[in-house]
Formats: structure tokens, sequence, C-alpha cells
């Protein structure tokens, strides 16, 4: 699932918005080359302090999601504003004082932050969002601004989803795929809504989009049987080989298949027509 | 549409299917109840389902998402199926009972009929 296509580019590959504040800091330039930049600055020495101590699924420090989520929300082109927002809009889990962030960056950076936790997408209505094609620089309004931190949190919460337990990361994964990627391809964020759903659908289809993760003698077994069936059993069996807990069962439930192979395939290749088989 | 052919093991997986005839079973479930291993069950489950005996469908995801796992195949018998499994199953037990050409008839006491 790490390897899929990102929309930021990867950590190791070089110094990237998704790590540092100075990449943060470029993204935001490329579209905003005037913009005076120090709010972010400050809104990123918040954070920092207020985050610290805390960690992800993943172990990583929590700011590193704040920047993550701020580049992408820069990537897709929001004004500083927004970014900060986006920088800021995990704050209250911490115990920064609420009069604080209005103090130092005003109560519509304030408000965003609410709005951003307190909005359901399902009620955004989709018509009102135009975000991929809209005349640069973008003057988002309130709901543009909203959505898009929301998609970029998700769309970082996709990537990193491997670190959290597989029962939550199937409930991220259906709402992902069933709410917020249609959000993001209405607002004609394609790449966006492109990489939510690939994230979401190797999560909830692990048998047939991560076809390495099933065993490749169970693969190569499937070959035997008729070309419409493989599928199915390929999955059916991994799904059986996913509970077994020890090698050793794993081991002998495969081992049990390849010997039965040669009479599944039969009994699949020449159905009985009224006669015993 | 035929028939399968009553092997023993055949008749462990429709006993298997028969205990609750309502209730969807997964392969690895149905190898723990009928005691086969798992290479012997998918075949018979093949062709159960060709005859029309057993129905099979994928696992609500609801329910295998919550779990957080793959989904899984789930059988189930047929009305039909029921029917003539349950018949089929009585003439396999009487054709046990008969002695074979040779043989003597088993005593009275050995399980007798009921």
């Amino acid at each position: 699932m790490n390897d899929r296509r990102r929309l930021a580019p990867r950590q190791d590959t070089r110094p990237c918005p998704t790590s540092s504040l100075s990449g943060l800091l470029a993204v935001v330039r490329t579209h905003h080359p005037d913009a005076d930049l120090s709010p972010l600055q400050h809104a990123y020495n918040e954070a920092a302090i207020w985050h610290a101590g805390q960690t992800r699924h993943s172990g990583d420090p929590f700011i590193t999601h704040c920047v993550a989520v701020a580049a992408i929300v820069a990537d897709i082109g929001m004004p500083p504003a927004v970014v900060c927002a986006a920088l800021l809009h995990d704050i209250e889990d911490t115990p920064c004082p609420p009069g604080r962030i209005t103090e130092r960056f005003g109560q519509t950076t304030v408000d965003l932050i609410s709005a951003v936790r307190t909005t359901r997408l399902d009620e955004i209505p989709p018509s009102a969002l135009k975000l991929g094609n809209a005349p640069k620089p973008l003057q988002p309004t309130r709901e543009e601004a909203v959505l898009a931190i929301r998609l970029a949190d998700r769309l970082h919460n996709m990537r990193t989803i491997t670190f959290v337990p597989p029962t939550r990361q199937h409930r991220v994964a259906r709402e992902t795929l069933e709410l917020v990627t249609p959000l993001a391809k209405a607002a004609g964020l394609t790449d966006v809504g492109r990489e939510l759903h690939d994230l979401s659908s190797a999560v909830l289809r692990p048998a047939t989009s991560t076809l390495a993760m099933t065993p490749p003698l169970l693969t190569v077994l499937t070959l035997l049987l008729p070309a419409t069936q493989r599928a199915r059993w390929r999955e059916e069996w991994h799904a059986e080989l996913r509970t077994l807990t020890t090698r050793g069962a794993r081991t002998r439930f495969t081992a049990r298949i390849l010997l039965s192979a040669p009479r599944l395939t039969l009994t699949l290749r020449h159905p009985i027509r009224g006669r015993r088989w | 549409m035929g028939s399968p052919r009553m092997t023993l093991q055949t008749q462990l997986v429709l006993r298997a299917l028969l205990e609750d005839p309502a209730k969807q079973r997964y392969g690895l479930e149905l190898c723990e109840l009928a005691g086969l291993p798992s290479g012997t069950i998918y075949p018979i489950l093949a062709r159960l389902e060709q005859v029309g005996w057993v129905d099979s469908t994928w696992e609500d995801p609801a329910v295998h998402e919550e779990a957080g796992r793959p989904r899984r195949r789930f059988y189930q018998i047929t009305q039909d199926g029921a029917e003539r499994a349950r018949d089929a199953l009585a003439r396999a037990y009487q054709a046990r009972k008969q002695p074979l050409p040779g043989w003597a008839a088993r005593p009275a006491s050995d399980g007798g009929v009921s």
C-alpha cells in the first residue's frame, strides 16, 4: 500500500512538504509568490508546541501530520490563511487555551478550524465546489476551504493507514471510498480523488488489489482452474488463509489445496449432466 | 441436474451443512464440522454447488470489514438440496446396512435399525 502513487513526493526521495516546514513554505510560494509567509511559521511553531509529545499510530511525532495536511492543502493552491488553519486543524485536541489561537491568528482562522471539525461531509453540496479548474490564485469560499482541509486530512490518514488497527482501517476505507472520494472528484480534485480511491480500495479488497499478499503457490494453483473461476477461488482461499494463525496451519491448508487442485479442476471443467461422477 | 456421488466425504459435508440448514458456513468451518481437510472440502462444495444443492455467496461487507479481514465465501444448503440430501443420506445409510455379497449381515446390536 505504501508503494501506491502519491500526490506529494515521497519522504525518502528528497526533502519534501510532507516532512518539513521549509518544503511546505516552498509549495505555498509557488502558488502565492508575494504572500507573507510569517503566519505559517507561527502556526507551525504553535502546532509544534502544543502537539509536542503526541505521536501518530505510526510512532511519528504528531506534528508531521499537521505539516503533511498543510502541504496537501497548499498543493491544491489554497491561500496561506487556509494553509495556516490546516497546520492548526487538530489544535483543539491539545491543552492549548482556546483564546490563544484567536489572539494570534484571528477569529477567521478559529472559525475555519471549528468548521473543519464540525462540518459533516455529506452535508456539503458538491455543486458548490470548484477547486480543480478555478482561476489561480484561488479565492476559496468557506465551504471549499473546509473541504480542502478535510480532504487533505483524510488523504494523509489514508496514506498512513497501515499503522491503524484493521477494524478501523476498513471502516475508514469504506467511508473514504463511498463518501470522500466522490466529493474530491466532484470538487474537481482529480488527483486527490484518484489517490483516495486507490488507497481505500487497497484496504477493502486486499485479495484482488494486492495480489502479492496471496501466497504465490495459491495463485499459481488457481491457474489450473477455468479462467472464469480463478479470482473467486483465489479470494476465497486467501480469506481462509488469513484467519489461520500459525504458519503450520497455513502450510497444511495450502498443501491440502495443492493436492486436491486436480480434483477441483476436473469438477469445475466437467459438470455432470444427469450422470454420476 | 444430476446427483453427486455419495462418497463418505460427501456425506460428511452434507451432514455438516444439514446440521443447521439455515446457517451459512465458510469453508474452514465446514472442514471442522465435517472433520475433513481443506483440500477435500472444496471439490465437494464445488460439485454440490454445480448440481444446485448448495448456494454460495460472498460475505456481507459490513461484517468482514468490521472484523478487519478479507471477505469469506459462505455456503448454504438450498431447500431443494436439503430434501435431496436427506434422501440421499438415508439411502446411503440403508446401503451400508446391506451386507456386501459374501459377507455376513451385521449383528442387530451394531447400531440396530431405528
